[in-house]
């Protein structure tokens, strides 16, 4: 099978000077830059400073807490080593003078450590345990009494508690008794606490360990969202550059970020393609002109001629002519004057500058003028045409002008194709819901498959210079791309070649 | 005044033999008038003319197909061309064939005539 088709994404090959051209361009550019720019900025760099800021914050505040449980733990220690050693020497104390045999020296360790608890348990310090603290004035009254009797009898030299008056000897064993129990009563307490606070210092690195890795999780998440689904998008952008649709960028955030300083470039390189396109175009349509000249020339100079000789005609014989006869030149003046104008009104029309927005188009109409455009050069090169539309073919997304001229492209390779004439098939038709496709087929000398994937190349050609630009096909599926469509060429060498041009649907309104 | 010649004159815009016809039939030649380029060839083969106009482009045979044939099967008819879009190529491609004389559309009548005229001295010659 010699039959093949090909699809090619268009490429523009020229470069040149920026130059004012399609104001209406310029308009929509600046009206894409102002959607992406008119909304808040929120950086990705702001971002990333705020979250590694929210993490050092984090890090310092769990070090800081970690540090005062250090400290509160060392404070408890020190206060349950030292009112444990009070415990324990008053025990002694009350033990050796149960049995009478209390020595000056142990009286002075338990004044000593009396001493050493005492300015700890007044000190309103964080070591003491809140209910702790409101106990210990009351333990503070009986060790104080302790220490004064203590010392009465240490200075009263000896002889166990016996060397004191006997209702100090009671004070003292009262003091003694109260004392111990609600200094025992605190150091459960602390045990307690310390436990808690000891306990607790272990599990603070486990939570802010577990804290950091959500927060990590949280930013990680955030940032791969905030990069993947951009760069995914510009996937997406390039990729519809890639097929010709060159529509600005508009936004798809509340916010703007980096993302849109590059939208804004792409934008402005989008403008830049447009525009080229435009040039482009406007050089191929010339080119397709050129194609027509001698086509238009013979159509215009035929009428023309016509109404030369008619006027001298009529000058000549204007004495001897019948008054019917004058009328018959002068309807013949008249119609073929008709003739020629109708010829430049079609070139005008094609060539007219018209807007570059698309709309709803009348395909038939279309088809119908560009034959008409094409007829001439058809003639002179005995080609004939048939051409079939449905009576209610739906309009198409696009503009008149530069549909026409896609169609004069193929219209003109399709006579090039039959250098001995032949015939040309248009037709068209719904084949899918939603879009509509002309079908142009000829007879000619068709296309081989190695030539194929690159008729669609800007400037490929097959045809001698001055015949061919290469622009046609390049310029006609660039044409029908921005519009959505799309345009595919099979052929069989030595048989022919189809050309369908697909269009979407105008939205009916 | 010279006697009249037999002019064929073939071209598909009507319009242009009916105003030829009158014209030379002025100046004493017998005029044929054809649209079609296969008739005026079927009929070339039965008569012999001393002029022929032809246009260039035409539907099916082309002037530069009906001045070969005279050339080949009438060298004594002499051809005008007439052209509604004269290249350097086509214009040397008739002087190549022998074409009498090649006329650019819009043409005057007068001076059609006068070539006409000039054409059936030479070929009465
Ligand atoms: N209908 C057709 N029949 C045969 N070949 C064709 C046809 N249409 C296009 N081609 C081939 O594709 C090439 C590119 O076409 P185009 O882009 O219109 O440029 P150009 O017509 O100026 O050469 C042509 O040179 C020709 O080889
Ligand atoms: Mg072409």
């Amino acid at each position: 099978m010699g039959s093949a088709t090909s699809r090619r994404a268009d490429k523009n090959p020229t470069r040149g000077a920026h130059e004012p051209g399609d104001p209406n361009l310029a308009e929509r550019l600046r009206k894409a830059e102002a959607a992406l720019v008119g909304r808040p900025r929120l950086s990705m760099r702001l971002r990333l400073v705020v979250s590694l800021a929210l993490c050092f914050i984090l890090s310092c505040a769990f070090s800081l807490g970690a540090f005062s449980l250090l400290r509160t733990a060392k404070a408890k220690l020190l206060l349950l080593q030292t009112l444990e050693r009070l415990d324990d020497r008053m025990l002694r104390v009350r033990a050796l003078a149960d049995e009478g045999t209390l020595a000056a020296a142990d009286v002075d360790k338990v004044v000593e450590s009396l001493g050493q608890a005492e300015p700890l348990l007044r000190s309103d310090g964080d070591a003491l345990e809140a209910n702790d603290r409101d106990a210990a004035p009351a333990l503070l009254v009986q060790l104080g009494t302790c220490r004064r009797l203590l010392s009465a009898l240490r200075r009263g030299a000896g002889g166990g508690v016996a060397g004191l008056p006997t209702e100090q000897a009671a004070e003292l064993r009262r003091a003694e008794a109260e004392g111990g129990r609600l200094l025992e009563a605190v150091i459960r307490h602390e045990r307690v606490s310390l436990d808690t606070t000891v306990r607790l210092a272990e599990a603070g690195p486990l939570v802010l360990l577990g804290l950091q890795l959500l927060l990590f999780a949280g930013i990680v998440v955030a940032f791969a969202k905030a990069l993947v689904e951009p760069i995914r998008r510009f996937g997406e952008y390039t990729a519809r550059i890639a097929a010709g649709d060159y529509s600005f960028i508009a936004p798809a955030r509340g916010y703007r970020d980096e993302f849109s300083d590059l939208a804004l470039a792409v934008n402005t390189m989008l403008g830049e393609l447009q525009a080229q396109q435009d040039r482009l175009v406007k050089g191929a349509k010339l080119a397709a002109v050129g194609t027509l000249t001698s086509g238009i020339a013979h159509e215009l100079n035929n009428p023309l001629n016509n109404v030369a000789i008619t006027a001298e005609t009529l000058m000549e014989e204007l004495r001897t002519l019948s008054d019917d006869e004058k009328w018959r030149l002068l309807q013949d003046i008249y119609f073929e004057n008709e003739r020629a104008s109708e010829i430049v009104r079609s070139l005008l029309d094609f060539t007219r500058q018209e807007k570059s927005e698309a709309g709803a188009v009348d395909l038939a109409e279309v088809i119908g003028s560009t034959l008409r455009l094409a007829q001439n050069e058809m003639n002179l090169n005995n080609v004939s045409f048939s051409c079939e539309l449905p009576p209610d073919l739906p309009r198409v997304r696009g503009t008149a002008n530069q549909l026409r001229q896609v169609l004069l492209n193929v219209l003109l390779n399709a006579i090039q194709a039959m250098p001995r004439g032949g015939r040309v098939w248009v037709s068209a038709g719904t084949p899918e819901a939603g879009r509509v496709c002309v079908e142009v087929r000829d007879e000619g000398e068709g296309i081989p498959p190695e030539v194929l994937p690159r008729i669609f190349d800007p400037f490929f050609t097959t045809k001698e210079p001055g015949r061919g630009t290469g622009l046609g096909l390049s310029v006609s599926l660039a044409i029908v791309r921005t519009f959505g469509g799309d345009l595919q060429v099979t052929s069989e060498a030595g048989k022919g070649t189809t050309v369908h041009a697909c269009l979407p649907r105008a939205e009916e309104r | 005044m010279a006697q009249g010649t037999d002019v064929m004159v073939l071209d598909d815009e009507p319009i242009v033999g009916e105003r030829l016809r009158p014209a030379l039939e002025k100046e004493g030649h017998t005029v044929e008038v054809f649209t079609d380029s296969e008739q005026a060839i079927d009929r070339l083969k039965q008569k012999r003319f001393g002029v022929l106009v032809t246009d260039m482009k035409m539907r099916g045979p082309s002037g530069m197909d009906v001045l070969r044939f005279v050339r080949e099967q009438a060298p004594g008819t002499q051809v005008i061309v007439i052209t509604g879009y004269a290249t350097i190529e086509t214009s040397h491609e008739a002087n190549a064939w022998g074409a009498y004389r090649f006329v650019a559309k819009p043409f005057k009548l007068k001076e059609l005539v006068k070539l006409v005229e000039q054409a059936a001295k030479l070929a009465s010659a």
